[in-house]
Parts: structure tokens; C-alpha cells; sequence
């Protein structure tokens, strides 16, 4: 029933962005709902694909794509969540310690998971040189403002 | 044609530093091209930064020779290790990576980059030509033409992207569904934005873009990260003998305009134009069973077609400001945020940008031939560089696009979001364009819907006013159809098949 849960999310999104369009407040000028027409045939249509996708699902036998269980073999689920967390954190610490610190750190941690802890010396060199070479094109030559 | 406006626009692409960004976008472009897995799509999403800071006219000649880099690093890629940078490179494999291990891989790399240069330019003279009066055409559009039109090219991409109908269509449903997002811009009030003040200018389209394009393609390579890498095959000189030459032209001079106008229609694009180019070819071959082991001329033809279909997919963006594909689509938001407004005004209002830009494929295309030439030792030494370390880069380049489309770290979490959702989409065969080209055309969409609706008190009559609205509307229904009918032939195929397996 697992590949049921896909198409039900799907369904249940329909209904949320229904429930909201219909809940939209009026507009002050000309038709008061308006706002609300384009959403509308937009939800019933979603509403109506996600059903269809469910039924079909539902009627398919088929074993599970090979892909899927690739998410959860191997080191995959690891660096999936793991470069997730660190791109959390990195978006956390970006504007507090500055562009240079914050990417040197991410790259360094994203670079121990996915190339190993043995490649260190690889590892930090691309960190510091990507950061600082990526810092100096953006900022210097391209005028793009970076914390 | 307008003979003044390619002129002018020489003279613009000529300035040295739009030849610098020819070379540039060109050189980048091939590189992230060559990379498994990342196409022009995600090539152009993580470099739009590098567009900031340029004037617009630059800017676009930059992300369309990043496109067309792209374009030739798929090709290389297929040769070399049999991995197609993206769909309109898979063709490439099929007797590129075979001549590739007969050792001929110079000569494959050889008539790609003749048959990549030939297709493109005879494609840019189609578009010199078909481009102004087109434009004029579309002026006779009203808002109800606009929604039809918008209405057609999402269907047809659903319709002929990978993956299934119902699926294409959910991923269509949330794109608009996104683009409603933020304040109303007809009545100022506001829309599924959760009292969160980020939300009142709705979600960045570019910010959805990047995360389910780059960071979503990142996720989805984590997959098979630990699989060893193709083994890439050695080659020699790079060029042709007289027979290759005899046995590719006139499959490379057929496949040129082909491309062209499989490129303008709206959802077909590199990929279609390819696997029609190669088919094509194999049928009007006396010795088809050359193909698939390794025959020149059914590589000479996908690659033709696909960088002819690239040209023409600026057709429809620039004269109607209707995106054919989701890389198009990526180009229209990234020229959106640059303040221009493809369409058929932009030929009367700004016609030195269009001409430069068409000149720039040009220059471009001649550019990439001769790196493709006698630079390709220097990138195929990208291909030695392990994705372990490529991942990581083009994360904190996803990350950076982000940041600069607002200067805001809510970018940062909408990235991240978007990116998970984008290696679901993958994993479940969701097709990512129609959810892109749904999220930038929408608010527009929406924009001509209600127009319309106002214009005729309410009736839906308006939308089968005029001729072209007609004509738009049966196309709709056609491209819907299609698929369907293609479904029944391939079952009734398979059941003959089947049928005659068991005799």
C-alpha cells in the first residue's frame, strides 16, 4: 500500500488548496470573488488528476521501482538527511558568520560525507579554494552583495 | 528579413565583452553540460547569478550560449562514457558511444560539433526569417488568444513529456497552483500566503527552479553515487574522412530544418527532435542495420537536430513570450527578473536585444565548433574530476542563486524544500517541466483568463471568438488526444507482438 501515499498526498493537497481558495477573503473591487475563480478550476483539476493517479495505483500490480528502494539502501538515505541537516544549519549560520566562513564550513562538511574522511587534504583544499575563488568572483567581479 | 536590425546586431555581439561572454557562457556551459546527469536546465539555473550585474542585452546572450554549451558537453559526455547530460543527448549514445569504442570517438566528436554547427545555423537563418512575422502575427493576440496559447503549450508539454499523462498533468496543477501564491494583482488581496509577509510577492519562481533543477538533481545522483563511473574511451584526431563526410551530410542537411521546426513547436524541444532525427534516418537508410552499432550518420542526425531545435525554441519565447520547454521556461523567468518581456513588442521596442541575441547563437555556435575542435582534451578532463567533488560546488551555487533573487535566507529554506521535492518528482517519474513552465506562465495565465472574462460579461464564448482562438482550442484538444491514441497503437503493438512471440 506504500505506493498509495504519493497519489494520497497528492488528493489531500487538493482538498487544503480547495478549502483555502473557498475561504479567501473578497475583493473590495469589482467581482468580490474574483480572486478565487483561476484557484478554483485549478484545485478541482488537481482534485480530479490526484484521484485518477490513486485509482490507478490502487489497480496497478507492479513491483516496487527499483529506484525507490535505492532510497533507502546503501549510504544514500545517510547523505540525503545528512547534506539536508548541514544545508539547514548552513542556512542558519549564512548571514551570521558571512558568506566566506559559513560555505567553507558547509563545503567541508558536505565534502567529509560524500568524498570521505580519508581525502581530507582534497577535501579542504576544494572547500577553502571554491569558497574564496567563488567569494572573490561573485563579490569583486560581478558586484553581487554577499553577507 | 530585417537586414539593419542583424547588423546592429553584429556590431552589439561584436563588443569585446559580449564576445567575452560568448566565450564565456560557451566554455561553462559545456562543462556543467558534460557533468551525468546536470543538462542546460540545470546549467542555466546555477549560473543565473552570473547573468547579475550584466545589462540585460549580455545577460541573455550569456544564459543562450550557456544553453547551446550545454547542448555540446551532453553530446561529449554520451561519446566519452555513454551518459547523456540530459534527454536530447540520449540519441548521442546510441552509435556515438559505439563508434567511441570501435576507437572513433574523434570522428564522433568530429561530426558533432560539424553537425551541432550546421543545424544551429541554418536554424538561426530560419529564425531570421520566420521570427518578424510571427511576431506580427501575435499581435493580433487579445487576452482569450494569450490563454489559449498558454493553455496549448502546457498541454503539449504534459503531452509530450516523459512519464504519464495523469502525472504530467498533477505536476502542471501544482505549478499553477504556486504561481498563485502572494498578493492578486487585480485586486490586491491576498493569496495562500499564511500571514507570512515573505509570501505577499508570491514564492520565487527562479528559487523553485534552482531547488527542483540543481538541488533536486544533486539528491537524486546521491542515488547511485558509489556506482563506478563509465569508463571513458580514448580517441584520437578529431575530424572526419571523405566517407564519413559522404555518409553524414545530407542526414545532417535533412535533421537541420527538421529540428528547427520540431524546436518552435511548444513541448517538443532537443529531445523529440533527436529521436525523430535518428529515426528518420534509419528509415531512409538503405543499410539501417548500421544503426545502433556504431554508424555515423545516425549520430550526425540527432545532433544536428537537437541544437537546431534549441534555435528554434527561441521562436515562440521571443515572439510570443511562450516558453516551449523548461530550460526556455528557466530563460523566460531569468529575462523576466531582468525586466525584459519577450513578445511581440519586444521587436518593436528593444529589436537590437532580439538580433543580438540571434547573432550571438551564431558567433556562438562557431565559437563552440572550434572548442569543440581543438579544446575537447581540456574538458574531457572534466570528466575525470569525481561527482563526489562536483556535488558539493554545485550545491553552494544552488545556494548562492538563491540568495541573490532576494537577499533573503527564506530563500534558503524554500530551496531546500523545493529540492527535496524535486528528487520525489524524479523518483516517482513526475516530469519537471510542465511544473516550471505551469509556475512561470501562470500568473500570466491567470491574468489573460480573467481579462477575458470581464472583456465578454462573464461568457466563456470568448474563447471560441475568433479564428485563432478556434484553431488554439483544437490544437488543446489534439495534443491531449494524442498521447491517447499513441497509448492504444503502442498496447495493440505490444499485444501483436506478444501474439506472434507465442506462434
Amino acid at each position: 500500500m506504500g505506493r498509495l501515499i504519493v497519489p494520497s498526498v497528492c488528493i489531500l493537497i487538493s482538498i487544503f488548496y480547495f478549502i483555502y481558495t473557498i475561504n479567501l477573503p473578497k475583493a473590495k473591487l469589482g467581482d468580490p470573488n474574483a480572486p478565487m475563480y483561476f484557484p478554483l478550476i485549478i484545485s478541482i483539476f488537481l482534485f480530479i488528476m490526484s484521484v485518477i493517479y490513486f485509482i490507478k495505483e490502487l489497480l496497478k500490480h507492479y513491483p516496487k521501482k527499483e529506484e525507490v528502494k535505492l532510497l533507502f539502501k546503501g549510504r544514500a538515505p545517510v547523505l540525503i538527511i545528512s547534506t539536508l541537516i548541514i544545508s539547514l544549519i548552513y542556512a542558519f549560520i549564512f548571514e551570521r558568520i558571512g558568506y566566506l566562513a559559513s560555505t567553507i564550513l558547509y563545503m567541508l562538511a558536505i565534502l567529509f560525507i560524500v568524498n570521505g574522511r580519508n581525502k581530507w587534504l582534497v577535501n579542504l583544499s576544494v572547500a577553502v579554494l571554491f569558497s574564496v575563488g567563488s567569494w572573490y568572483v561573485f563579490y569583486h567581479l560581478l558586484d553581487v552583495s554577499l553577507p | 528579413m530585417d537586414w539593419q536590425g542583424i547588423f546592429h546586431g553584429f556590431v552589439t555581439v561584436l563588443q569585446p565583452e559580449n564576445i567575452l561572454f560568448v566565450m564565456f557562457g560557451g566554455f561553462l556551459g559545456t562543462i556543467v553540460g558534460m557533468l551525468p546527469g546536470l543538462g542546460p536546465a540545470t546549467a542555466i539555473a546555477v549560473l543565473i547569478p552570473v547573468t547579475f550585474g550584466m545589462d540585460p542585452t549580455s545577460a541573455l546572450i550569456f544564459m543562450a550560449t550557456i544553453y547551446y554549451g550545454a547542448m555540446y558537453g551532453g553530446s561529449l559526455s554520451s561519446i566519452l562514457i555513454n551518459t547523456p547530460g540530459d534527454g536530447s543527448a540520449v540519441a548521442a549514445t546510441f552509435d556515438g558511444y559505439q563508434m567511441a569504442k570501435q576507437g572513433r570517438a574523434g570522428p564522433a566528436i568530429a561530426i558533432t560539433a560539424i553537425g551541432s554547427l550546421i543545424g544551429g545555423a541554418v536554424a538561426v537563418i530560419g529564425f531570421m526569417v520566420l521570427a518578424k512575422p510571427l511576431a506580427s502575427f501575435a499581435l493580433q493576440f487579445g487576452p482569450a488568444e494569450y490563454f489559449l496559447l498558454m493553455l496549448f503549450t502546457l498541454s503539449a508539454v504534459v503531452a509530450l513529456s516523459t512519464g504519464n499523462l495523469v502525472k504530467g498533468f498533477i505536476s502542471m496543477g501544482f505549478g499553477l497552483m504556486l504561481s498563485t501564491i502572494g498578493i492578486d494583482l487585480q485586486t490586491g488581496v491576498y493569496r495562500f500566503t499564511f500571514d507570512n509577509v515573505f509570501l505577499s510577492d508570491g514564492i520565487d519562481f527562479l528559487v523553485i527552479i534552482i531547488g527542483v533543477y540543481a538541488i533536486g538533481e544533486v539528491l537524486y545522483n546521491y542515488l547511485t553515487i558509489d556506482k563506478p563511473a563509465g569508463k571513458k574511451t580514448k580517441y584520437g584526431r578529431v575530424w572526419i574522412t571523405k566517407d564519413d563526410w559522404k555518409r553524414s551530410k545530407w542526414p545532417i542537411f535533412r535533421s537541420s530544418p527538421l529540428g528547427f521546426l520540431v524546436g518552435i513547436l511548444p513541448g517538443a524541444g532537443g529531445s523529440i527532435a533527436s529521436m525523430m532525427a535518428y529515426s528518420t534516418e534509419k528509415q531512409l537508410s538503405k543499410k539501417p542495420e548500421r544503426f545502433g552499432k556504431g554508424a555515423i550518420e545516425g549520430l550526425a542526425a540527432p545532433e544536428t537536430a537537437n541544437n537546431s531545435a534549441a534555435v528554434g525554441a527561441f521562436v515562440p519565447l521571443l515572439t510570443m513570450g511562450i516558453p516551449g520547454s523548461g530550460t526556455t521556461a528557466i530563460m523566460l523567468g531569468a529575462l523576466i527578473m531582468l525586466g525584459i518581456n519577450p513578445g511581440p513588442l519586444l521587436f518593436e521596442s528593444d529589436p537590437n536585444m532580439v538580433w543580438s541575441l540571434v547573432d550571438a547563437l551564431f558567433l556562438g555556435n562557431i565559437f563552440l565548433f572550434l572548442i569543440n575542435i581543438y579544446m575537447v582534451r581540456v574538458f574531457v578532463k572534466v570528466l575525470d574530476i569525481p561527482s563526489k567533488i562536483l556535488y558539493p560546488i554545485i550545491l553552494v551555487l544552488a545556494f548562492i542563486g538563491a540568495y541573490t533573487m532576494n537577499y533573503a535566507i527564506i530563500d534558503f529554506y524554500i530551496l531546500i524544500i523545493f529540492g527535496v521535492i524535486g528528487l520525489f518528482m524524479k523518483l516517482y517519474d513526475f516530469p519537471i517541466a510542465p511544473l516550471v513552465l505551469a509556475l512561470i506562465v501562470g500568473s500570466q495565465m491567470e491574468q489573460n483568463f480573467r481579462k477575458s472574462i470581464v472583456a465578454s460579461d462573464g461568457s466563456l464564448d470568448i474563447f471560441v471568438g475568433s479564428p485563432i482562438a478556434i484553431v488554439l482550442l483544437i490544437l488543446t484538444i489534439l495534443s491531449l488526444i494524442y498521447p491517447l491514441i499513441m497509448n492504444v497503437r503502442r498496447k495493440k503493438w505490444e499485444a501483436k507482438t506478444d501474439e506472434q512471440s507465442s506462434l
